[in-house]
């Protein structure tokens, strides 16, 4: 294999890796603009997400296609759940009580899907399979598949949030909540459209998590939701192309490491640049920074 | 119209404003002028909903709003220009009068902006432009404009000339006056009670979250105390 096709290769892998964090990256982002929560219970909506599409295909041996829909509504419904559960009621508490929170839900999660679906690692039977050969580089379905939807799914969003009028109301209330009151918009039915589109987001990126590794666990939410959440940081926490950017680089960033023989040292070096992100420039690449005319 | 019937409004255990009572007729110009921190911009909040007020009611057109959720008061007839415009600096100037238009059918939005546009032409120019980019007055402006996307029979102004330079402070009172005389209603709070006084049928004076006088725009304009006060003579 040349060197260049290893590049290739690895690009892929990264760009795979880097769409599935930028999905959930934009749902911490997204969260984190409209009411400055750090929604530590987003990694969670992922797993629970991939157990839907687990339990759909082998104990009700539905097509992978309805389960991978019945995935994101489960997921969508989870996250508006959430919200009006525990969130909504501390809507005017300071905000370390709504991270508290969001740890808690976190937590109970994890916990109940143990307690229901077991400790061990549930396997997920594959079904996007095969891959193309391209001169000497080997495509997988699964990862043209992964980086389409990916991209897919952020034009989507893109055109949600900039055209319509819920996405100008989600961008009017993170902007400024009590002047988009002002302008007769609902705080909590926009907050719960946040949190839905988030949630979805987090369901696309559940099945393509397990399209790429094959298995389910209570756990597999944490790490994923770190490291979508330092995604997020970097590419600027609030900014929707941030978390999109954020995502690829740092997907890009494993593939590089593991590339040159450090896949041990692939979660400590993205744990590192969130340090190096904070320590230098904390509002991220594209962070809001808007200067106030008076 | 409006009718503001003996309302406390507390932040935390600070009793901001004390007993006050107002009323503001349809047609009128009605202005609560004071000092900064007299609680003049903490009054229109608790009319627009953003703050609670623990006794007494805010009655618009017969019916008590003290209770109704800020984004259901809007439709209602209520627009509230806030103090510091608070326009949305990353959204582009039609995007903020869309916003204002939420709680109206779509199909009112393109002639609610026409309206608009003649009202306050340079917005027509920049329509495209981030409202970030907008100079203080252009803002101020874009804000009053945002309101009357709403189709309000009743608009709250806070601070309309602050920060604005003499030329604009003139341009935005012709403005308001024009506004009412076809037919909107209008509580204008200012601390440039000169101007304020000049425009308005009539006023409150607001010292320390109390009404302390109130009259005719051109009695207190006339007062030795008020001028003495508020007026710099």
């Amino acid at each position: 294999m040349s060197l260049i096709s290893q590049i290739i290769s690895q690009l892929v892998n990264g760009l795979q890796s880097g769409s599935i964090y930028a999905l959930v990256a934009l749902g911490y982002s997204m969260v984190y603009g409209i009411i400055l929560l750090l929604n530590f219970a987003h990694g969670d909506i992922i797993m629970i997400g991939a157990y839907v599409v687990f339990y759909a295909m082998t104990s009700f041996s539905l097509p992978p296609l309805v389960a991978v829909l019945l995935a994101v509504i489960a997921c969508t419904l989870l996250g508006a759940l959430i919200e009006k559960v525990a969130y909504t009621p501390l809507r005017s508490a300071p905000r370390l009580s709504l991270l508290i929170t969001a740890i808690g839900v976190s937590f109970l999660l994890e916990n109940g899907a143990q307690l229901v679906f077991g400790a061990g690692a549930k396997n997920v039977p594959s079904f996007i399979d095969g891959g193309v050969q391209i001169g000497d580089v080997y495509l997988s379905y699964v990862s043209v598949v992964t980086i389409l939807v990916s991209v897919a799914s952020m034009v989507v969003l893109t055109f949600l949030v900039q055209k319509t009028k819920l996405g100008k109301a989600m961008r009017a209330v993170s902007e400024d909540m009590g002047a988009a009151q002002l302008m007769g918009i609902s705080l909590n039915r926009t907050i719960s459209f946040t949190f839905a589109v988030g949630s979805a987001l987090a369901g696309i990126g559940s099945v393509l998590y397990i399209c790429a590794y094959g298995q389910a666990s209570p756990t597999m939410g944490s790490m994923l939701g770190l490291k979508a959440f330092v995604a997020a940081v970097l590419g600027g926490i609030g900014s929707i192309p941030g978390a999109m950017i954020g995502g690829f680089v740092i997907g890009l960033l494993e593939a590089l490491v593991t590339a040159v023989g450090l896949s041990t040292w692939k979660d400590g070096v993205v744990f590192a640049v969130l340090i190096v992100v904070l320590l230098v420039k904390p509002t991220g690449i594209l962070g809001r920074q808007i200067t106030e005319k008076v | 119209m409006l009718k503001v019937d003996n309302i406390n409004v507390y932040y935390g255990n600070i009793h901001a404003i004390k007993d006050v009572s107002f009323e503001v007729n349809e047609g009128e110009i009605v202005t609560l002028i004071g000092a900064n921190g007299a609680g003049k911009s903490t009054i229109l909040k608790t009319i627009s909903g953003l703050l609670r007020t623990k006794t007494g009611d805010v009655i618009l057109k017969g019916e008590s709003i003290k209770s109704v959720a800020p984004h259901k008061i809007v439709a209602k007839g209520l627009a509230h220009v806030p103090e510091g415009r608070r326009v949305f600096l990353a959204m582009s100037v039609e995007e903020n009068l869309e916003m204002g238009a939420y709680t109206q059918p779509a199909s009112s939005i393109a002639p609610n902006m026409q309206e608009v546009f003649q009202w306050f032409p340079r917005l027509k120019e920049r329509r495209r432009q981030m409202a970030g980019t907008l100079s203080g007055g252009e803002q101020q402006m874009l804000a009053m404009g945002r309101a009357m996307m709403s189709g309000a029979k009743v608009l709250l102004l806070d601070e309309p000339s602050m920060g604005l330079s003499p030329l604009l402070v003139k341009e935005i009172f012709e403005i308001i006056t024009e506004l009412n005389k076809r037919g909107m209603t209008i509580l204008l709070v200012e601390q440039n009670a000169q101007m304020a006084l000049s425009v308005a049928q009539r006023a409150y004076v607001l010292e320390t979250g109390r009404i302390i006088m109130q009259g005719s725009a051109a009695e207190l304009l006339n007062d030795d105390s008020v001028r003495k006060a508020y007026l710099g003579a």
